[in-house]
């Protein structure tokens, strides 16, 4: 075996960094979302275990309604992407359609479950 | 409603002369009592113990066993309110009763005094094992006790025994100690260890064994020492009382008269411990001692009187409940440390010891439990020598409706926050995905010169710059100069 050097390490963030720097711009932004949405999520995680869990609805439909962005959010991504043979009849609008009606309904439940 | 409670007590008013209670809440007193004697001169010999229960305001009806007309009912009445069985040689009782028909009686809520006496009858043996005792199987067998026996004790066989381990219930044999210890001559029993309800009252000192005194001891006896019990009370689940003693002698004028000197004691009594322990025992046994009723169990949310229909659950409330003991004449505030109440469902959620304030009313205040269901209140109470007390009261618990949950928790703000940010991230992602601009990738190509723009996009050969792989299902979109045959821009989609 090939011993593995911190060159070779950097070497595979570099490839990774230039083969995502390929993705279609698009892509990239529901990322971002993605990111935004797990980042709130993890915030709310670690403030629930600092202040304890009292008024656990409101603290479940924070998390949730990240958790539900988070999970919408990549099933838009998995449709919009062209790479993807499966979906490749779903028009990209009806897709972001879909992505806002759920949305929305996740929102609904959500603003109810706040308290 | 409140004329129709009215109307109900008016009508259990008039009601009332014509029934035949046992121990009535309502009319505890005028007691009729059957005495059923195999001989009458146990009316002059017993006079003592009579006279204290006829000055007592008790009717007694003096009837032999073996009446014929002996009657405990008639037309579904009972006629009695109490019997006293002095009869221990009776093998069959007369008229229609039977040993059924007392345990009848007894499960009717009445009360029973049953003595035996040495060579007691079979029938007398079967009642008592109904309640619970069983007499020592050899009839001519006797309670012998070489130690604690009454120095008075002139046959020397030491069956008279001076016995002084009383149980420890003020309500049983009342608040009066009953220094002096008590003569008792008859036959032993033990108590079934199965029935719960049964206990000793007057029990053997260890020494004691139970045997024929006047027969050689060849094997060793089957009662000895404390399982010996002498007399024994009990109280069934309808809180009808029993007494059983194994000595008639025990209630006899001559032994409540005599002088009292336990053997190997320096105390003499003037008078045998008999007459306070036979009277403040049938004083527990009708019922003028420990006999409890409750009433009016109240309960309201704290601040308001009124009782509610519901409750909700984390609701504080106060219960009350009025407990009064009958003293022989009137009813008096029950009081006691130990009354509590269960806040019920399958099992009880709250138990909370009830405070009193000495008049009879015992309260508490408590948190309707986080649980939401169909409660009981219930107090159960049973006590040594007490009747029992059963109550229960069904209460229905809700959840808090929608608008009575807490609202604007600052604890909770950051999720409130998280929430919202969530909702305006939808709305800026939504804008910035519809309306962002496709940004151009630049790739350089290099196109051969013989080119034209139709002919060899085909067979474009891409070079990628070393920061870029391009996807074979990339589209590209392509200006070339087709001048200088160089590609200037392509961006990918």
């Amino acid at each position: 075996m090939v011993k593995s050097t911190s060159k070779d390490a950097q070497d595979l963030f570099r490839s990774l960094r230039s083969a995502y720097s390929a993705t279609p711009t698009n892509l990239k932004i529901i990322d971002l979302y993605v990111v935004f949405a797990v980042f709130t999520a993890l915030i709310q995680v670690a403030y629930m275990a600092l202040v304890g869990s009292f008024p656990f609805n409101s603290f479940l439909s924070g998390v949730l309604s990240c958790i539900g962005t988070a999970v919408l959010a990549v099933c838009l991504r998995i449709q919009v992407n062209k790479e993807n043979k499966e979906f490749k009849d779903l028009a990209p609008e009806r897709a972001f359609a879909d992505f806002v009606l759920c949305n929305l309904v996740l929102h609904l439940v959500i603003i109810n479950f706040l308290g | 409603m409140m004329n129709l409670s009215r109307s109900v007590a008016l009508i259990s008013l008039f009601l009332l002369p014509l029934l035949s209670f046992s121990f009535s809440v309502d009319n505890p007193t005028d007691r009729r009592v059957l005495v059923l004697l195999d001989d009458l001169s146990l009316k002059s010999s017993h006079s003592i113990f009579f006279n204290t229960l006829k000055s007592r305001g008790f009717d007694l009806d003096f009837k032999l066993a073996e009446d014929s007309k002996l009657a405990l009912q008639r037309y579904g009445q009972y006629l009695y309110d109490g019997l006293i069985i002095f009869a221990p040689s009776t093998e069959r009782l007369g008229g229609s009763l039977d040993s059924k028909s007392i345990a009848d009686f007894v499960d009717s809520g009445r009360d029973l005094i049953l003595s035996a006496d040495t060579s007691a009858s079979d029938l007398i043996r079967g009642i008592a094992t109904e309640c619970g005792v069983d007499f020592d199987e050899d009839s001519s067998a006797m309670v012998i006790d070489h130690t604690s026996f009454s120095v008075s004790d002139v046959d020397g066989d030491h069956t008279l025994i001076a016995a002084d381990d009383l149980v420890k219930s003020d309500v049983i044999l009342g608040k009066t100690k009953i220094e002096a210890p008590v003569l008792f001559r008859g036959v032993a029993h033990s108590l079934n260890p199965t029935n719960n309800l049964v206990l000793k009252v007057l029990s053997a000192s260890p020494s004691a064994y139970s045997a024929n005194p006047s027969s050689k001891l060849s094997s060793p006896p089957q009662l000895t020492g404390s399982a010996i019990s002498l007399v024994s009370v009990m109280q069934a689940r309808n809180n009808a009382r029993v007494v059983i003693s194994g000595s008639l002698q025990l209630f006899s004028d001559r032994l409540i008269r005599s002088g009292v000197q336990k053997a190997g004691s320096p105390n003499q009594y003037e008078k045998s411990g008999n007459e306070q322990f036979v009277t403040e025992l049938s004083k527990w046994v009708f019922h003028e001692r420990g006999h409890l009723k409750a009433g009016s169990l109240v309960h309201h949310r704290v601040g308001e009187t009124d009782e509610p229909a519901i409750y909700r659950i984390k609701d504080d409330l106060e219960f009350s409940v009025e407990i009064y003991e009958w003293s022989g004449k009137s009813w008096e505030p029950y009081v006691a440390n130990d009354v509590q109440v269960q806040f019920y469902m399958m099992s009880p959620y709250v138990l909370k010891t009830l405070s009193t304030d000495k008049k009879g009313l015992f309260y508490t205040s408590f948190k309707v439990p986080d649980v939401y269901g169909v409660f009981q209140f219930k107090v159960e109470y049973e006590k040594l020598g007490y009747s029992t007390l059963s109550l229960s009261k069904q209460i229905p618990v809700r959840p808090y409706r929608h608008n009575e949950y807490e609202r604007f928790i600052p604890t909770a703000y950051p999720y409130y926050g998280a929430c919202f940010t969530t909702m305006a991230g939808f709305f800026v992602f939504s804008f910035v995905y519809l309306y962002h601009k496709y940004l151009p990738i630049p790739i350089s190509l290099s196109i051969p010169a013989s080119c034209n723009e139709s002919s060899c996009l085909d067979s474009l050969t891409l070079l990628p710059t070393d920061q870029i792989f391009l996807r074979s299902s990339s589209t590209i979109s392509v200006s070339v100069d087709s001048e200088q045959g160089n590609l200037i821009e392509a961006i990918t989609l």
